[in-house]
């Protein structure tokens, strides 16, 4: 074995889960007849409780164009894009020395701001699962939900024909703000 | 967290699978080969993403089978140092935590890389179990299994293959992430507001500083 290329390219979570439907991964009964080995539904399990599970290629070319001016690092807008964090705090820590970045904290406080926002506003919320909501883990971001993907699954069949082989390119093309 | 790897590797196709497409054929022995197995240094490969070009196909002199240099990529799991996860708690004991994110379990925190000054509490009816607590202003906040906690991705080690193990030593695990300073998700996580400042790197607990400011203003 050889390794050519050890980083072709990083992949979002959305990504991942978008070539895994392609494959026939969904959460319903067909799941045992689509060409998935277990250890992929264990990876698309684990994505579809997360903020990846809603989002759509559109969701996240939009969002990298408009955090673009904020010069941040491509890990840590990948990192955004999978966390989807929308308080200031949870961008405080995705975002790494930015009191030196962004010049002093007040402005590092407003860049956050922002971006929590801009998160808000493009990135869809995460599915919530009705049951676990109630308590303490309101306005938490991730919760799961399981029963999304059997409402969307034939349009995500129908997509994921033309989509196959252009998951790649999102990131590589979109994503060199750093 | 995910990456593409692009990988070449020279390998049989056995005959029993010709009666399939080469590409697919191909494709399944990879997936035999890489699958949920991790490879030093990329991490763990969670699918074969393509096939890039296929060559070869040459049959060895006694071997029944053709072989093929294959040129593909895969998609691995691989964190980034720095890196914020949310995981889940799976074991609790006094040498630390263990989280899983359902596909992969080994996910540690040691006791030393805990916000200080953590404390393990251990629990009277189950041996070697308990919860970790960390202490700010006089209260305590516990670390249960329940929520969900972030975490900043400490290390990604990949240990060798031992030689000989200890028979009460851990299964071996090839890929192991060392997590750091830790913010559980839990209750305390509420704030949002006009935001002031952090007087320190801002490294630690999330929701805790959220917490420590809000003290510090009122």
């Amino acid at each position: 074995m050889k390794i050519l290329e050890a980083n072709a390219g990083a992949l979002t979570n959305y990504e991942v889960v978008d070539f895994l439907r392609s494959k026939g991964a969904a959460n319903d009964s067909t799941r045992v007849l689509a060409q998935v080995s277990p250890s992929e539904y264990k990876v698309y399990d684990y994505l579809v409780q997360t903020a990846a599970c809603n989002q759509t290629r559109e969701h996240i070319n939009d969002f990298v164009d408009k955090c673009k001016i904020y010069g941040l690092a491509k890990a840590e807008v990948l990192n955004i894009i999978n966390i989807r964090p929308t308080s200031i705090i949870d961008i405080y820590t995705i975002v790494e020395e930015g009191e030196t970045r962004f010049g002093d904290e007040t402005r590092f406080g407003e860049v956050s701001k922002e971006l929590a926002e801009l998160v808000e506003k493009t990135l869809p919320p995460p599915p919530t699962d009705p049951e676990s909501e109630a308590g303490i883990n309101e306005g938490k971001e991730e919760t799961e939900n399981e029963e999304h993907n059997v409402e969307t699954k034939g349009e995500e069949q129908t997509k994921a024909g033309n989509d196959d082989g252009k998951v790649e390119t999102v990131v590589g093309e979109l994503m060199d703000t750093s | 967290m995910f990456y593409l790897s692009r990988i070449e590797h020279t390998f049989r196709v056995p005959p029993s699978l010709l009666n399939l497409p080469i590409e697919e054929a191909i494709k399944g022995e990879l997936e035999k080969l890489f699958l949920d197995k991790v490879i030093a240094d990329l991490g763990l490969c969670v699918s074969v993403y393509d096939i890039k070009s296929i060559e070869g196909g040459f049959i060895f002199p006694s071997d029944g089978a053709a072989t093929y240099t294959v040129v593909f990529r895969l998609i691995m799991f691989r964190p980034f140092v720095g890196e914020i996860i949310a995981a889940k708690v799976k074991e609790s004991n006094a040498t630390g935590l263990r989280l899983s994110i359902g596909f992969f379990d080994d996910i540690y925190i040691p006791a030393h890389l805990f916000p200080k000054p953590s404390s393990f509490k251990p629990d009277p009816n189950k041996k070697d179990k308990g919860t970790w607590e960390w202490e700010y202003d006089e209260e305590p906040y516990i670390i249960d299994g329940i929520d969900e906690i972030k975490f900043r991705v400490h290390n990604v080690s990949y240990p060798p293959i031992p030689i000989e193990q200890p028979k009460e030593a851990k299964p071996f695990a090839p890929m192991v992430i060392t997590f750091l300073c830790m913010s559980s998700s839990v209750s305390l996580l509420h704030m949002l507001g006009p935001k002031g400042s952090i007087d320190e790197d801002g490294l630690g607990p999330v929701s805790w500083w959220v917490d420590a400011e809000e003290t510090k203003e009122s």
